[in-house]
């Protein structure tokens, strides 16, 4: 009887596992099906019917949407939502259940939620966290969004330019193309040095002239000027004293001039895109290149070491856990002379009030366009969602409604802001600390009313400044490194190990840049570099 | 020579006063490991934010302050109801998986039990095989409905095979058989014997099971990130701290790739001397708890029930 108790148990358990097992990974081929019956008959039906039908011929529907990086409590969330929920029923009879997911549970918690199909319908994604976007779509997880755009997101199709869109583009479960809306945000890059010019006036020298000296200038952190600005601010405010701050992954890029290849490993840049600093959009040869085999990275790993031994970068620059927390105390305390920034624009004006200093950037190359511009925040309407057609009619409405748009993402008036008269509006500090969702991530920002700050025309400039970057000739490529999964992890070992102390100037490249190649070399670099540059090939045409 | 015999036999269980100074010391200073990290994070949290940013974490700060204190006690509701959780679910959870642990292990205990064995191996087996997370995920959240709610907090860890083998364990070792025996030919029922003989006798061991299980429920913070999404309400105090601490390490690992995103945002989050209240708000309770288990657990090493 025990024997055969057991045996029973036994069977059902290892049954359970199968089918468990199966369920998961089935999970996503089977939800493919009805993702897309579901959109091709109502898309179908709609062609009789005109775009936007009016809410009370849509059937109620609860969307559940999973932001990123959200700081918003539960009792903000419901007050807002409460406001919302009403404008929305009115326009495409949707209510909302938001989920603030914060910066640190989302990758775990959204990971889990869509391997086991969850019914969540819009989930935030991007390139940079994990790569999500990319590789979910790959995987099946996200709807295509191509054949809806025309019918439920005619607006989103106009207001975002074809260029982000084209950015958006992967290689995904059902083809290349859009898997989700991207959001109209910071979409380019610009690295500058941050320049505290109140520190640098009193040294004696003249701003202007510097910043003027520094723009655009390859050879500026080589050039013996720097240098000298560095030893006389170390001079004057003591041995304690650290000029140079910032990430050094940073300073590496900005330096060099290369950009991130988007999709490379996740835990270390291993590849670079050299571009023409004042010229982004020139081919310059277009070749993805292992970014450590080359004599500009020798270049500057010397250089930072050199200035590192000039006591000129603090030792906690150089620890990978320390370092970021570092540059924030610093900055925020005025405890530094140039620092490192990827440029958003009008930060330098917040930055000046923060920690009241004149704060002045200078730009190291002009701005630019690459796949991060498109990817670094967008909205994926789940592949087991029921709803996927009014998903995208909400994210539609969501980035061309500035009502729905300074709802999310701003909160109610009286509630979280008040408006001035000139059109700005003025935060009430004490509830925005409630309710306060990652600005960049909920989607257009270029709707929401300026802060009094930022200004009447802030928007304008806004766009004018980010309109105006050029395309790298790279584009919108991403590499896929997923069939070379073993090199990858090796090459991620090997970086750990080497890469951040060389980039942060704490180990003599002379040493030890020799070793970390070869070591590069036998995890397989050449290969992966190969492969990239093979598929960028293809991608360019 | 009289004297000689009685000073030993005083010291009969006791070792040279050499040893004894080393011991004291060794364990004196392994007191003071302990001891020392906890008066440092009381101190951190009453310390300024200027002063942390100024010289890091110390004893002696440069400046010291309560507006930590103040803005976690005024400023974040939250908190108090996710003290409110966590001590709901850890009262909760330890009453039930302690009574559902001391009952699986007392059956698993009787040899006269007829499917001892199956049940041995039905908790055993789960030791060493599991589902993993995602079809564990799908069993609670979607099939038994352990989403946004307070079951989902305490359920998946009321049953805890290991906890079961040592109660059985303690069980064997101090409960004679003979006793039940004896219980039963008094003409003592099943629950008699088990609520008036067995249990008393078992106070130590139930006591130490209580506390693992305390402690398990009080320091729980995965549960809460995988089935409490849209509720937050609900969120223990842990699941809390966790947040806060995961939040800063999420930026800084991302600050390379998000540029003056991760910036601003990690300008929005708390200081670190409020974290540090955190860790003091969730130290304290438990702390407390400590000494009204130890009172059990000593009072049952001394008892014993058959003579002979």
């Amino acid at each position: 009887m025990k024997k055969f108790l057991a045996l029973v148990l036994a069977m059902i358990m290892v049954l359970g596992l199968v089918a468990c097992g199966g369920g998961n990974t089935d999970a996503p081929a089977n939800n493919d099906t009805p993702a897309q019956t579901d959109t091709n008959t109502p898309a179908d039906n709609n062609t009789d019917t005109p775009a936007e039908p009016a809410a009370s011929d849509l059937e109620p529907v609860t969307l559940s949407i999973w932001f990123d990086g959200s700081t918003v409590t539960p009792d903000a969330s419901a007050t807002v939502m409460a406001e919302l929920n009403a404008y929305l029923q009115d326009k495409i009879n949707v209510t909302l259940e938001p989920i603030w997911g914060t910066w640190a549970d989302f990758d775990q918690a959204t990971v889990t939620s869509l391997a086991a199909g969850d019914d969540v319908d819009i989930y935030f994604t991007c390139n940079w966290s994990g790569d999500e976007y990319n590789k979910y779509a790959r995987d099946g997880y996200w709807v295509k969004l191509d054949d809806l755009l025309p019918t439920y997101g005619a607006d989103l199709l106009s207001t975002i330019p074809d260029g982000i869109w084209e950015c958006a583009k992967t290689n995904g479960y059902d083809g290349i193309g859009v898997y989700a809306v991207p959001g109209l945000k910071d979409t380019a890059t610009q690295n500058c040095w941050d320049l505290n010019a109140t520190l640098l006036a009193e040294l004696g020298y003249d701003v202007d002239e510097v910043i003027a000296f520094a723009s655009y200038n390859p050879d500026f952190y080589y050039s013996d000027e720097f240098e000298e600005m560095l030893q006389k601010a170390k001079d004057a405010k003591g041995n304690d004293f650290y000029p140079l701050v910032g990430e050094p992954v940073v300073f590496e890029r900005m330096v060099n001039n290369t950009s991130i290849v988007t999709g490379d490993l996740q835990t270390a840049n291993v590849l670079s895109f050299y571009y023409d600093p004042a010229n982004p959009s020139k081919d310059i040869g277009s070749t993805i290149v292992n970014k450590y085999g080359t004599p500009e990275f020798k270049k500057f790993a010397e250089r930072t070491y050199y200035l590192a031994q000039k006591g000129f970068i603090s030792p906690q620059t150089q620890g990978t856990d320390t370092s970021n927390a570092y540059m924030e105390a610093c900055r925020a305390d005025a405890n530094y002379l140039f620092c490192s920034q990827s440029y958003a624009f009008g930060c330098e004006i917040e930055y000046s009030a923060a920690r009241k200093i004149d704060v002045r950037m200078i730009p190291a190359a002009a701005p630019y366009m690459d796949s991060t511009s498109g990817q670094g925040a967008m909205m994926a309407i789940s592949a087991v969602s029921k709803n996927p057609e009014r998903a995208l009619m909400f994210l539609n409405l969501l980035n061309t409604d500035p009502v729905v748009m300074t709802m999310m993402n701003y909160g109610t008036e009286g509630f979280t802001y008040n408006k001035n008269a000139d059109g700005t509006i003025t935060f009430i500090d004490e509830n925005r600390a409630t309710y306060s969702p990652w600005t960049n991530g909920v989607g257009n920002i270029r709707i929401l009313p300026p802060t009094s700050d930022q200004g009447t025309d802030f928007w304008d400039r806004f766009s004018a400044y980010y309109d105006s970057a050029e395309a790298l000739p790279s584009g919108a490529f991403i590499f896929d490194y997923s069939d070379m999964q073993n090199e990858a992890t090796a090459i991620g070992n090997v970086y750990a190990q080497y890469g951040f102390q060389l980039m942060a100037g704490a180990t003599n490249p002379d040493d030890v840049l020799p070793e970390f190649l070869s070591k590069l070399q036998d995890a397989g670099i050449d290969q992966l570099v190969a492969s990239a540059q093979s598929q960028l090939a293809a991608f360019i045409g | 020579m009289a004297d000689n015999t009685k000073k030993k036999s005083l010291r009969l269980n006791s070792v040279s006063t050499g040893t004894e100074i080393v011991i004291h010391i060794i364990l004196g200073l392994f007191c003071l490991c302990c001891i020392i990290p906890f008066i440092f994070v009381i101190i951190i949290s009453f310390s300024s934010e200027a002063s942390i940013r100024q010289i890091g974490y110390s004893f002696v700060p440069v400046e010291w302050s309560v507006e930590a204190f103040q803005y976690a006690f005024q400023k974040l509701p939250q908190i108090w109801r996710s003290y409110f959780n966590s001590i709901f679910i850890t009262v909760i959870g330890t009453v039930l998986s302690t009574l559902m642990c001391a009952l699986y292990s007392y059956v698993l205990y009787r040899p006269d039990f007829k499917f001892r064995g199956f049940f041995n191996f039905f908790s055993f087996f789960t030791m060493i095989f599991g589902g993993g997370l995602v079809p564990t995920y799908i069993i609670c959240s979607q099939v038994l409905g352990l989403n946004e709610n307070y079951a989902a907090l305490i359920v998946p860890l009321l049953v805890n095979p290991f906890n079961i083998i040592v109660m059985r364990t303690f069980f064997q070792s101090s409960v004679p058989l003979e006793l039940i025996e004896a219980a039963t030919i008094d003409g003592s029922g099943e629950y008699n014997t088990l609520f008036r003989v067995v249990a008393p006798i078992a106070k130590p061991g139930v006591a130490t099971i209580a506390l693992l299980n305390a402690l398990v429920f009080w320091n729980d913070w995965y549960l809460s990130l995988l089935y409490i999404k849209r509720n937050k309400v609900l969120q223990p105090l842990q699941a809390l701290l966790m947040e806060l601490q995961n939040n800063v390490e999420y930026l800084n690992r991302m600050a390379g790739q998000m540029g003056a995103a991760a910036i601003n945002e990690a300008a929005k989050m708390p200081s670190q001397s409020l974290r540090m209240v955190l860790v003091v708000l969730i130290v304290v309770p438990i702390a407390c708890a400590y000494p009204f288990f130890q009172q059990y657990i000593v009072s049952g090493l001394s008892v014993g029930s058959v003579k002979g």
